[in-house]
């Protein structure tokens, strides 16, 4: 007889990550206008820069997993293409006196042909190399950055004025709150679009087996460095947006590990191989981190917790918690619940047989 | 017309000489067989032929183009298919998934097409009925048995469309059936025009598939003809028995 786990869907194409049932689309559209409401709900100032704060990660993280979700390539340095947009675009606004919106794009244009080029050169590494090589990408630009003094504003930062002259502060979050959402809903879209195509069949290929996929006739090279592309190109994208909303560029947070790391923990806590995995994984962590931070301020200790909560995830639940929450209401449901009752029935008839 | 020929192929690694020097020439619409005592190389001639791995010295043509020094993918895409001794799938892709990775021609527009698109599924669902797995299309790759995931691993070769395919040891760790069931869809395919080199150590299978046997020992070719000469033949008995 066929078990469970053997046969599924018979749609052969299927890929269901969006939910099919009614609920839980009635669930997700309350959380939609709960979620575009918010900045407008929340109670006080710090709320609401912790709201842009929580959306800008849940785009990091998606943005993270283009490339370590679908080829599974690990790259600790995601933060050198935020650093960079963010840069980018300030020395845009400050240096070139261009418009906000003329600097967003050069930033994101910046890191895309950066990550090209990097990635030509990082994806020959594999595995362990590789976060080596992306771990090597972010310090070279946190130096960089501290260094140039004359282009950067060195280690004392960057100040990037704001892009809407005499808004408030409230307002001001509000404006990117949205922006950040509107990113937000192109990076989830994309990944989307990538994992129902040909391209993103070859890219989950490479992450099972990268030999067999070239062998099959997977230009694996270029497969890697386009999605590394265009995964960098919106993380730069938050890091432009970044440096607008923020107004001050410290070289050290932007370029650092620890952000690369958060987006790392964020994807595979929620699950990188799904649509909303690692955006659920942001609406967990970050908002945890920044209490976290309100309550004992920043110390080793913060770092220490996430690193360690990383680990406890990727050894024990690799995939994320979407497949073990998936997991657990299977257990629940009547199915298997009615596996249960039947063996009891037939204990019942066979005891009743034998009196 | 020579489909596959090789010249003057050579490797080692370290010490241990794998290919020494072995020549290669298959004839198109053939199916070949490629015999050999255990660690003759074998496996290393195929993956010098797919690019795989670089050869020390030697040349590789494909219908007359010189492939030498070739990606695999590329390689792939002239026509050339193979699969593994020991069988490789994408274990957490479906079936369906495992069937849509390999393009028969990598144009952007089917590289950024659907995977629903029509046309590929269609292609993708004949294949899959045709080795029997039509059925298991959303079941994921590591829930199938090995010697499904055998058939899978064909199937998905096939999607590219080659010309030419490199089977490693097809019979390898399946049951009888289903090793009658392989040698059935490989003369189907050979009929079609398909041309096949197989390393097999299955001699039943070697001599009633195949019209033409190359012999390995030691890195290189050291007999070729037909199933009933090679049978006989004393070089062939000595390679193997000792004698
Ligand atoms: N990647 C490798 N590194 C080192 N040695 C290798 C490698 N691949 C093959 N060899 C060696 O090369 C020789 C030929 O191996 P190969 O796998 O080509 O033989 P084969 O004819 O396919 O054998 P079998 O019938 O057992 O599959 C063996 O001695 C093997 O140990
Ligand atoms: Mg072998």
């Amino acid at each position: 007889m066929p078990n469970a786990s053997s046969v599924r869907s018979p749609a052969p194409t299927a890929l269901p990550h969006l939910p099919r049932s009614v609920p839980l689309r009635i669930g997700l559209g309350l959380l939609l206008v709960l979620l575009l409401a918010y900045p407008w709900i929340a109670p006080g100032g710090y709320l609401r820069y912790a709201g842009v704060l929580v959306v800008m990660y849940a785009v990091l993280s998606t943005s993270w997993s283009m490339v370590g979700g679908f080829t599974g390539y690990v790259s600790l340095g995601h933060a050198a293409f935020f650093g960079l947009g963010a840069y980018a675009t300030g020395i845009g606004v400050v240096t070139l006196g261009l418009p906000h919106a003329a600097a967003f794009v050069l930033g994101v244009l910046v890191v895309a042909v950066f990550a090209a080029v990097a990635g030509l050169a990082a994806v020959r590494a594999r595995g362990a190399s590789f976060v080596i090589v992306t771990i090597a990408m972010v310090t070279m630009l946190s130096l960089l950055a501290q260094d140039m003094t004359w282009l950067t504003g060195g280690s004392a930062g960057l100040q990037v004025p704001g892009a809407v002259a005499g808004i408030s502060r409230t307002g001001n979050h509000a404006l990117f709150f949205y922006l950040f959402t509107v990113l937000l809903l192109f990076a989830l879209l994309t990944w989307w679009f990538i994992d129902r195509s040909r391209y993103g069949a070859g890219l989950k290929a490479i992450r099972e087996d990268e030999e067999k996929a070239e062998a099959l006739g997977v230009p694996t090279t270029a497969y890697k460095v386009a999605a590394l592309t265009v995964s960098a190109a919106f993380t730069g994208a938050a890091g432009g947006l970044y440096a607008m909303w923020f107004g001050n560029l410290d070289p050290i947070f932007v370029f650092s590990l620890v952000l690369g790391s958060s987006m790392v923990l964020m994807a595979l806590l929620g699950g990188s191989r799904y649509l909303l995995g690692p955006t659920l994984g942001a609406f967990v962590v970050a908002p945890a981190n920044e209490y976290f931070l309100t309550q004992h301020g920043e110390s080793q200790l913060h770092i220490i917790l996430s690193g360690a909560l990383l680990f406890v995830v990727v050894l024990f639940m690799p995939e994320g918690v979407i497949p073990a929450v998936q997991r657990a209401l299977r257990r629940f449901r009547p199915q298997s619940a009615s596996i249960r009752e039947q063996t009891q029935q037939e204990l019942h008839e066979s005891r009743g047989a034998a009196t | 017309m020579s489909t596959l020929s090789a010249k003057g192929l050579r490797k080692s690694f370290g010490g241990v000489v794998a290919v020494d020097g072995a020549d290669l020439d298959l004839h198109e619409g053939r199916i070949n067989g490629l015999i050999g005592p255990n660690g003759s190389g074998k496996t290393t001639l195929f993956n010098i032929v797919t690019g795989m791995i670089k050869a020390d010295s030697g040349t590789v043509r494909l219908g007359g183009t010189e492939v030498t020094g070739w990606s695999p993918h590329r390689i792939a895409h002239a026509g050339l298919g193979r699969t593994f001794q020991l069988c490789r799938v994408f274990p957490r892709l479906t079936v369906m998934e495992n069937m849509l990775v390999s393009l028969r021609r990598p144009r952007l527009r089917d590289i950024l097409g659907g995977l629903t698109s029509k046309a590929d599924v269609e292609v993708a669902m004949g294949w899959l009925e045709r080795v029997g797995l039509d059925h298991l299309a959303g079941t994921d790759a590591r829930d199938l048995s090995y010697g499904q995931q055998k058939l899978l691993e064909l199937a998905a070769v096939l999607m590219a469309d080659p010309q030419l395919i490199l089977l490693d040891e097809p019979a390898g760790g399946v049951n009888p059936a289903l090793i009658d069931r392989i040698g059935d869809l490989v003369r189907d395919l050979n009929a079609e025009g398909r041309t096949f080199l197989i390393v097999e150590h299955n001699m039943a299978m070697v001599m009633s598939l195949c019209q033409h046997i190359i012999v390995f020992d030691r890195g290189r070719p050291i007999a070729a003809g037909p199933p009933a000469e090679i049978q006989s033949d004393p070089r062939v008995l000595e390679a193997y028995l000792g004698v």
